[in-house]
């Protein structure tokens, strides 16, 4: 994905993604993967009715997903030091669902 | 080509009021349409504990907004020469912003 110019880059693709695997009695694990990234066309418009506006929203997301388990270093005795995480196989523009997703706004 | 960002857009929108849907009038009122960034990666712990392991990813948006609306009239003629006015929205300003999911 490196050669896609990212500051005009329309639409949505998988991009790599660092970050930084914790939980409580275990040391961190830095761990660089595959997640999504880009520009989703989204649109707004006005409607002759109550709410007036009509709004078609979608979020570059994960589509398919592997998931991957690594082992947290350091753990202290009685903490399970497996942890699992998410492999963007593809993304795509889709609504963001609470029930799998945590939608936030920047 | 598409371009990043939200721009107003024209759109041709016609109305037929009436109950018989004998009144009719149309008028270009302007959308936002627009591509905004969004990202989407693996939750922090706290998230996973929050919700009991399911929200397993992240997502961190923006979605093309209407930033501001004003009313325009419409003028809708009907039969016998009768012109009704009614009013009408249309985006004045558009903005890369919170993203909309009630519907979803």
């Amino acid at each position: 994905t490196s050669s896609y110019n990212l500051s005009t880059f329309v639409g949505c693709t998988v991009r790599e993604f660092t970050f930084v695997a914790r939980k409580s009695g275990c040391r961190g694990l830095r761990i660089t993967t595959d997640a999504c990234w880009g520009r989703c066309e989204t649109w707004e418009r006005p409607m002759l009715r109550p709410p007036y506006i009509a709004a078609h929203h979608r979020v570059c997301t994960y589509n398919e997903t592997k998931q991957v388990t690594v082992q947290l270093p350091n753990c202290t005795a009685g903490v399970d030091p497996s942890y699992t995480y998410p492999v963007a196989v593809r993304c795509n523009c889709m609504g963001c669902s609470t029930a799998t997703t945590e939608c936030e706004t920047i | 080509a598409a371009v990043p960002g939200c721009y107003l857009h024209p759109l041709n929108v016609t109305v037929r009021s009436d109950h018989e849907g004998t009144c009719q009038g149309s008028l270009v009122v302007q959308a936002c349409v627009g591509h905004c960034e969004s990202s989407a990666f693996p939750s922090r712990y706290s998230v996973l504990v929050a919700s009991d392991y399911r929200r397993t990813i992240t997502s961190v948006s923006e979605c093309c907004t209407i930033s501001s609306l004003k009313k325009e009239k419409l003028q809708v003629q009907c039969p016998g020469n009768r012109r009704v006015s009614m009013d009408i929205y249309t985006a004045r300003a558009c903005q890369c912003n919170v993203c909309r999911f009630a519907r979803y």
